[in-house]
């Protein structure tokens, strides 16, 4: 039989604790007593019992001895000998409460310190959540390494997406090496509510997908092959964990219940694990359908037979024993095949593209940009933090400064360099804690109001921003680094072993101690990054007016956008062209609308482009291709007028120019300036796709796909002629744009219930989107400049003061002396502003190479723009002044007599 | 000699019960007559480092006494007394008198 025993740690401790004689004995054996009479009931609470205790007893007692051994002298049988625990808890203690009294007695200081940190800090937490989530966290895939990214690549686009015959192809040609392949898509599903229909985006998969991924089901299943055999056939749903938590309060029965998906019952079949967002970084779907059920959800009719179609992205896991190498040569000898069965679709310049799934952040294209722009991110946030220590650092040194003879003393009397060290380093380590706290409360604060911020972004970024165990031990490391970097500096040198200067006190006449030097050099590093920031802010900020200033060439009145989308398998083209067109009247004759115009894709948007093979007498086509490229759209008659862009020459289309008539097309300046550029482009005729197309009409200039582009050609088809599935509505007002994409809506709904709003917004919100990467960069860098410049001008503030308390003596000399207030404010505005000089100079060097680097991301601004480069100084100058003589005028205060007796 | 002869109110308490207790004064018993009779919670740590303070000044002996069964094996710590203990709890009790006396009244009927 055995006896419960106590916790043997707790015994431990209390042993080392306790005095090592019968008195501590008596105790251990109390306890123990006490705890043999719980364990008689409760085992594990009796031993939790004892731990708490334990704990109890051994703090106290620590505390109270100390008292003893100071003071008292000659106590009973009490034994000097004691555990070397209990002298280190001891000095900690004391520790600590000397440095919290210290730091309550300086609120200001410690308000300052703590709110520089934690603002230091939640910046750098916040930023680094951002990039961990969108570059950095695990996927939760298993085995990542076997996993390779499946892509097409063509002139233009290296690593683009594949369309689902070549997929299947791919899947057949590839059986050797990989042992799965799988596609998934983009697939925007509207959910049947109660008070409406909602969208949402999810992802369309194919039946290996999950265990390519090595995904297991945390409800329920995920989808597999039996959901991957035909067309319609699978009404089946999986939700993601957050979707599962958000939309159905992580309903712990959502396994088998039913939910209306574009019109349909689809049964939720599974949940998928906390964790799992998907393949794509930047992009969580909310849920997962099968591919088969792609056309239905989103009324598109062919994305499973269309070699065109290019919106799968692929990736497959290769067998055990094969090699990247052996994948790329069996994936290069299915590009050979395809180009020989699909001359049209698999032109030479396009081939599969393998790149392992480790190797890519988002897609090979924009990673390139998103690496840097994370790195620059991480920078600007690093260089503010580090100002914020340079602070803490310069006025640390000053309160250090004020203990040096105290500290003089103790280290001529044999204190040892360490202990000091630690003494001092105990009220860092306080304020390091402090403003981590704040920080990661800062941080969270941020991340919420980012996440519920209404940017208008090109599709939906979904990242999961929540704190998580990365993000909390970056957030940790960089609050014990800065307590570190701002701490051991003026610990160091104020214990400095060479202590007779101090004894002998050297500091008559003003003289400057070394703590001075060191605070002048971290002002002038503070002010040179300063500088730094806010040359970078000054060049983001005329890069984005630059921007603004430029015209997309249509779309300046209000105007509300509604894509729609036909179901395919619902209406026939016929039908099609009808609803739209019926639709379009219906919105012309709503208050306010002075026109409504069709068109099958909008300008500028960036992920869909869409062009034709375009051949033209007389020009010759690039090497190794028999065709131009042209970016089009269809249009009707009233589109021109509904967005402003004029018609220069020629005719516009017009309801006659349908199915049965002669194909037409405008085409717009660039066109003209291109292959006709003799003029004369009206009336002539063009292969279009390999069909006579006769051009009837010249349009005006506008951006097509970038709003910093080179001009580029373009054409309008006629919508009748080459109907299209789905089509947006362009409805120019007098009125409130917002408002009428509301009412757009509500009338397509009442033409028919079941059509699908793909997309809605004001083309303001549309264009918008061009800036929102130059708008952001303006206002992160911007903000963070000002802080800096916040930072460094209370350094530069914190130096002048202490300067002007420190030469106390001098400047009682001088007043003394005869010499008026207004030279000695000068003179020590004056110091401090040579500090101001030096570091606004190396400061505006250090900015001009970094201005370099960051060319790539300016538009309309040359890295060394002169209004940056002149305003950035001046107004350094005017903060730099204010905080330079604002500190000096105390100088009046100064009782001359008194100041010279002092000391 | 003590070098207190004034006595703090848990100290007086402590002494108090330890009388009480006869010869059978130590920790366990000490906090659990306490609680008993007064009502009133004691920390362990507090009763324990008074207890020290107390022999100390003087006012209390200990001495082990070998354990029984149990307690893992340690001993127990009995306390007494002393005549000084004694004493100064005279003194106290006779200082509180003396300030009572005529303030009856405020001890309410």
């Amino acid at each position: 039989m055995s006896t419960p025993q106590p916790p043997r740690l707790a015994v431990r401790l209390l042993e080392r604790i306790l005095p090592p004689t019968d008195r501590g004995a008596a105790i251990l054996g109390d306890l123990h007593e006490e705890f043999e009479a719980r364990a008689a009931h409760d085992v594990r609470a009796a031993r939790r019992w004892y731990a708490v205790e334990a704990v109890g007893i051994g703090l106290r007692y620590a505390k109270q001895s100390r008292r003893y051994r100071r003071g008292a002298v000659g106590l009973g049988d009490r034994n000097h000998n004691r555990g070397s625990w209990e002298g280190t808890v001891d000095a900690f203690f004391m520790n600590v409460r000397y440095a919290v009294r210290r730091l309550t007695k300086s609120p200001m200081f410690t308000l300052v310190a703590v709110l520089s940190l934690g603002l230091g800090i939640g910046a750098n937490t916040a930023m680094f959540s951002l990039v961990n989530a969108a570059i950095i966290r695990d996927m939760g895939f298993a085995e990542p390494d076997r996993l390779v990214d499946v892509y097409e690549g063509s002139t233009g686009f290296s690593h683009g997406t594949l369309s689902y015959p070549d997929y299947l192809d791919f899947v057949e040609g590839t059986e050797d090496v990989f042992e799965a392949v799988a596609v998934s898509r983009f697939a925007v599903v509207q959910g049947d509510a109660d008070d409406g229909v909602e969208t949402f985006f999810g992802a369309g998969v194919t039946g290996a997908y999950f265990d390519i991924l090595g995904i297991e089901a945390a409800r329920g299943r995920l989808l597999g092959e039996e959901d991957d055999v035909a067309p319609g056939a699978h009404p089946v749903v999986v939700l993601s964990h957050g979707h599962w938590v958000n939309r159905f309060a992580a309903d712990p029965d959502i396994v088998g219940q039913e939910v209306r998906l574009s019109g349909r019952p689809y049964t939720i079949v599974g949940v998928t694990p906390e964790g799992f967002g998907g393949n794509l970084r930047g992009f969580e779907p909310a849920v997962y359908v099968s591919t088969m059920m792609v056309d239905e959800l989103m009324g598109s009719s062919s994305s499973l037979e269309s070699r065109g179609m290019q919106s799968y992205f692929g990736v497959a896991r290769l067998k055990d024993g094969v090699t990247m190498a052996e994948a790329e040569g069996v994936a290069d000898r299915m590009t050979a095949t395809l180009r020989e069965r699909h001359p049209r679709q698999w032109t030479p310049d396009k081939s599969f593209v393998l790149v392992k799934t480790d190797d890519v952040i988002m897609n090979p294209m924009i990673d390139r940009f998103v690496v840097p722009a994370a790195g620059m991110i991480m920078g600007v946030v690093g260089l503010v933090l580090l100002i914020a220590c340079a602070n803490l650092a310069s006025f640390l040194l000053a309160r250090a400064a004020d203990r040096r003879k105290e500290i003089a003393v103790r280290l001529a009397m044999g204190a040892k360099r360490r202990t000091l060290i630690g003494q001092l380093m105990t009220e860092t380590v306080i304020l390091a804690g402090l403003g981590g706290a704040l920080g990661i409360v800062i941080a969270t604060q941020a991340l919420t109001m980012l996440v519920n911020a209404d940017l208008p972004l090109p599709f939906p970024i979904t990242l999961d921003l929540s704190l998580d165990q990365t993000v909390l031990t970056f957030s940790i490391l960089v609050s014990v680094g800065a307590g570190v970097l701002f701490g051991l500096a003026p610990a160091l040198q104020s214990t400095n072993p060479d202590v007779a200067p101090t004894l002998r006190d050297e500091t008559a006449g003003g003289g400057r101690a070394r703590g001075a030097m060191l605070r002048n050099m971290l002002v002038v590093g503070q002010v040179a990054v300063s500088v730094v920031l806010l040359v970078g802010a000054g060049l983001f900020l005329r890069s984005l007016d630059a921007s603004r200033q430029l015209d997309a060439g249509f779309g300046e009145a209000p105007t509300a956008m509604v894509q729609i989308v036909n179901p395919g398998s619902r209406y026939t083209d016929e039908e099609a062209v009808l609803y739209q067109r019926e639709l379009r009247d219906r919105v012309a004759e709503l208050p306010g609308v002075l026109e409504v115009g069709l068109i099958d894709n909008i300008h500028l948007d960036q992920l869909n482009t869409q062009s034709v093979r375009l051949q033209v007498d007389g020009i010759d086509p690039p090497a190794g291709q028999d065709f131009l490229s042209l970016d089009y759209a269809e249009i009707d008659e009233n589109f021109l007028s509904s967005v402003d862009i004029p018609l220069l020459e020629g005719r516009n289309v017009t309801s006659m120019d349908a199915a049965d008539t002669e194909d037409v097309a405008l085409v717009n300046e660039e066109f003209v300036r291109r292959y006709f550029p003799d003029g004369g482009a009206v009336d002539r005729v063009v292969r279009v796709n390999d069909d006579p197309v006769r051009i009837v009409g010249v349009t005006a200039d506008h951006k097509v796909r970038t709003l910093g582009e080179t001009p580029r050609a373009f054409m309008y088809l006629a919508h009748q002629q080459s109907p299209s599935g789905g089509m947006w509505l362009t409805a120019k007002t007098a009125g409130d744009a917002e408002r009428l994409v509301l009412d757009m809506i509500a009338e397509a709904r009442a033409l028919d219930p079941e059509i699908m709003v793909f997309q809605a917004k004001t083309m303001r919100r549309h264009l918008a989107v061009m800036l929102l990467g130059r708008e952001l960069g303006a206002m992160v860098v911007g903000g963070f400049a000002l802080l800096a410049l916040l930072l460094a001008s209370i350094g530069l503030y914190g130096v002048v003061s202490y300067a002007v308390a420190r030469r106390a003596k001098e400047v009682g000399i001088r007043l003394s002396l005869g010499a008026d207030n207004g030279s000695v404010i000068r003179m020590l505005t004056g110091s401090g502003m040579k500090l101001v000089a030096i570091g606004g100079i190396v400061g505006l060097l250090l900015a001009a190479a970094v201005a370099q680097l960051l060319s790539r991301l300016l538009y309309g601004v040359p890295p060394l723009d002169v209004t940056t480069f002149v305003a950035v100084p001046v107004v350094l100058g005017v903060v730099a002044f204010l905080a330079s003589w604002v500190p000096a005028r105390r100088v009046t205060r100064i009782d001359p007599v008194g100041a010279l007796r002092a000391e | 000699m003590g070098k207190e002869s004034y006595l703090g109110e848990f100290e007086q308490v402590l002494l108090l019960t330890i009388m009480r207790l006869n010869d059978e004064a130590y920790g366990v018993r000490i906090m659990s007559e306490v609680e008993e009779r007064i009502g009133r919670r004691v920390s362990r740590g507090s009763v324990y480092v008074t207890l020290d303070r107390l022999e100390d000044k003087g006012w209390i002996t200990s001495e082990s006494a070998p354990a029984g069964s149990g307690r893992g094996g340690r001993p127990r710590r009995i306390v007494r007394v002393t005549p000084e203990g004694v004493d100064a709890l005279r003194k106290s009790r006779e200082a509180l008198l003396t300030l009572w006396d005529g303030l009856e009244h405020a001890l309410g009927g």
